[in-house]
């Protein structure tokens, strides 16, 4: 265990200076490693190797199934609930090949909370919709909890609205309060990183802005990695981003150089729209 | 009219008026097709209740409260079989959804897909097995085995503990309530996981894949989330094999034991409403009062049925409420 630690650390740095151009020096959070991915027996990912800086957000843009969104259901292991997907390489998390067997997947995925394309609320009360992560992993008084609920939704400004009632249906929210409702409810596990699998994309223009700002705080504490088919949306709130393509990491570069100088042809066929 | 007198020379416009009316006729079918179901409903009622009539009219309310059931003085009551069905479909309910949801659960959360479809299709096919079927098996293995086995260690154990020991006192005949209890919990096992199998399988992957993704474990998601969430479903399939066991002839018939007793033991022969008249219906001349107190069993029976029905909707309901509308 402690070997496999020691061999591991070195492999992060390297990885850490390679990339840390593209995020203003910030240390490596998750590093991926050489990942291969396959469906049964279709090949989804390519020897993918990406760091993903500590507090900063990494956006992933591609066409649709260009592996993006696999490649975050490796980082939580979401792949490992259904038989015949499998993964090899390395995925680095906390000096720990998350990708290696005799790990605690629940564990894991306390750390790394992961966010949906569709807001998908729990059908229980507000409250206990945030309530319930937090009761997975710890034992909390009631006066703690009621605080930890209070926290997660004013972090997402969701508490004006619902204060009033905590214990209403968390479905009967309008689209957007139920994805904000779905953000505090990851973040108030404490996770150090959070996947977000086009979060915006079945909301209206004005609670996407709201989303949007929302990141650029949460940024300040955690890991940000976040699948989008909006290129705008990668611009405005990625520091670096990805590019996929058939099931290939054509270019990672920080989000400013990847807009306007991007180094791959294809990469600039994307964002200028000539495809996808 | 005049319109297209003024234009000879012009191809007729298409004709908006019917001209074959079709769908009158299929509208009139379905109409038909659907009162058809009130029509048999009232049927059977009318039926069950004026057949029963001779049989109420003599006893009166004592009807409902006698468990004596004696052709010879003539005399009928309907406890014993009432509590017969009630008893025998409660235990096949105990013992089927624990066992019903296991396989549900394992089935859409942790078997293999290769694993996981052929059981299902062994569940359905259980499902498809005559009940006949099932009266054998009953008769010949499950039968014996309770008169040898499974009563008399019952009695050894909890024969001297007060309480328990009059659940299983009485000779060892293997017949009885509980075995009854046993055979309808196989026959309606299949059909209520297959009920609690497709509401877990319908519940959306996002949703699922949330609780994972928060760190649950499969346990919780289910406890949690899935059972929550697919409430109505499950208790629709329990309310389904709960039908399905009370009304249920043949199977208990072959192992009820066939006696008119109301008591607290499981191994003591009973009786249900279902086998009692499929016993004595052929010995039941036209007319008679034997044949009108079956007819109003027949009708108790249905009227169970109903109640059942209605009151796991109050259940539901209530639960929908306290889950969604609190706001």
């Amino acid at each position: 265990m402690n070997e496999n630690t020691m061999q591991a650390m070195p492999s992060a740095d390297v990885a850490a200076e390679a990339s840390a151009s593209a995020v203003s020096g910030r240390p490596i959070a998750i590093q991926v490693n050489n990942l291969d991915f396959y469906y049964g027996k279709t090949h989804a990912l390519h020897n993918i190797t990406l760091g993903f800086p500590e507090r900063s957000v990494t956006g992933m843009i591609g066409p649709s199934g260009c592996g993006k969104s696999t490649l975050l259901r490796v980082l939580n292991r979401m792949y490992d609930l259904y038989p015949g997907q499998r993964a090899t390489g390395e995925v680095l998390f906390s000096g720990q090949n998350i990708l290696g067997s005799g790990l605690d997947l629940n564990a894991l995925r306390s750390r790394v909370g992961m966010v949906f394309q569709k807001p998908t609320p729990f059908p229980m009360s507000i409250y206990d919709n945030i309530a319930f992560g937090i009761r997975l992993h710890e034992r909390v008084s009631r006066s703690e909890m009621d605080g930890r609920v209070e926290d997660a939704l004013r972090r997402v400004a969701l508490w004006p609205e619902v204060k009033d009632r905590l214990q209403a249906s968390a479905t009967a929210l309008s689209g957007g309060q139920q994805q904000r409702l779905c953000i505090a409810r990851t973040i108030a596990v404490r996770p150090e990183v959070i996947l977000l699998d086009e979060p915006t994309s079945a909301l209206d223009p004005v609670s996407t802005a709201r989303i949007e700002e929302l990141l650029d705080e949460l940024k300040t504490e955690f890991t940000i990695a976040i699948v989008t088919h909006n290129m705008q949306q990668a611009a405005r709130c990625a520091d670096q981003v990805a590019f996929f393509y058939l099931g290939e990491l054509v270019e990672v570069d920080s989000t400013a150089r990847m807009f306007t100088a991007p180094r791959e042809s294809r990469t600039q066929d994307y964002i200028t729209g000539r495809f996808g | 009219m005049d319109g297209t007198a003024e234009q000879p020379t012009q191809a007729e416009p298409p004709q908006i008026t019917r001209r074959w009316d079709g769908d009158a006729l299929f509208r009139t079918l379905v109409v038909l097709t659907g009162i058809s179901v009130l029509i048999v409903l009232g049927a059977i009622i009318t039926v069950m209740v004026t057949g029963g009539w001779k049989a109420f009219s003599t006893f009166g309310p004592s009807f409902f409260v006698t468990a004596i059931w004696n052709p010879v003085t003539q005399h009928f009551g309907a406890v014993a079989p009432v509590f017969g069905t009630l008893a025998s479909s409660f235990l096949g309910l105990v013992i089927a959804v624990p066992l019903a949801f296991g396989t549900a659960f394992w089935l859409t959360a942790l078997a293999p897909p290769a694993i996981s479809s052929v059981i299902g299709m062994a569940v359905q096919l259980l499902a498809a097995v005559p009940s006949i079927i099932f009266g054998m098996w009953g008769f010949f293995v499950l039968v014996p085995v309770m008169a040898h086995y499974v009563q008399p260690t019952a009695r050894h154990m909890f024969g001297h503990v007060p309480v328990l020991s009059a659940l299983v006192s009485g000779a060892p005949f293997g017949t009885g309530l509980l075995t009854a209890g046993l055979v309808l919990a196989v026959m309606v096992v299949p059909s209520i996981t297959a009920v609690m199998r497709d509401v877990f399988v319908s519940m959306p992957t996002v949703l699922r894949e949330s609780a994972y993704g928060l760190g649950a474990t499969r346990w919780e998601v289910m406890r949690q989330v899935v059972l929550p969430w697919s409430r109505q479903g499950v208790v629709g399939g329990i309310v389904l094999g709960m039908g399905r066991a009370m009304g249920e002839t043949m199977a208990v018939t072959f192992v009820i034991g066939d006696s008119n007793h109301i008591g607290w033991s499981l191994f003591a022969p009973a009786n249900t409403i279902a086998s009692l008249i499929a016993l004595e219906f052929p010995e039941s001349p036209a007319g008679s009062l034997k044949l009108s107190s079956l007819m109003a069993l027949g009708a108790i029976l249905m009227a169970i049925s109903f109640v059942t029905l209605w009151v796991s909707r109050i259940f539901l309901a209530r639960g929908e409420a306290r889950a969604g509308k609190r706001s």
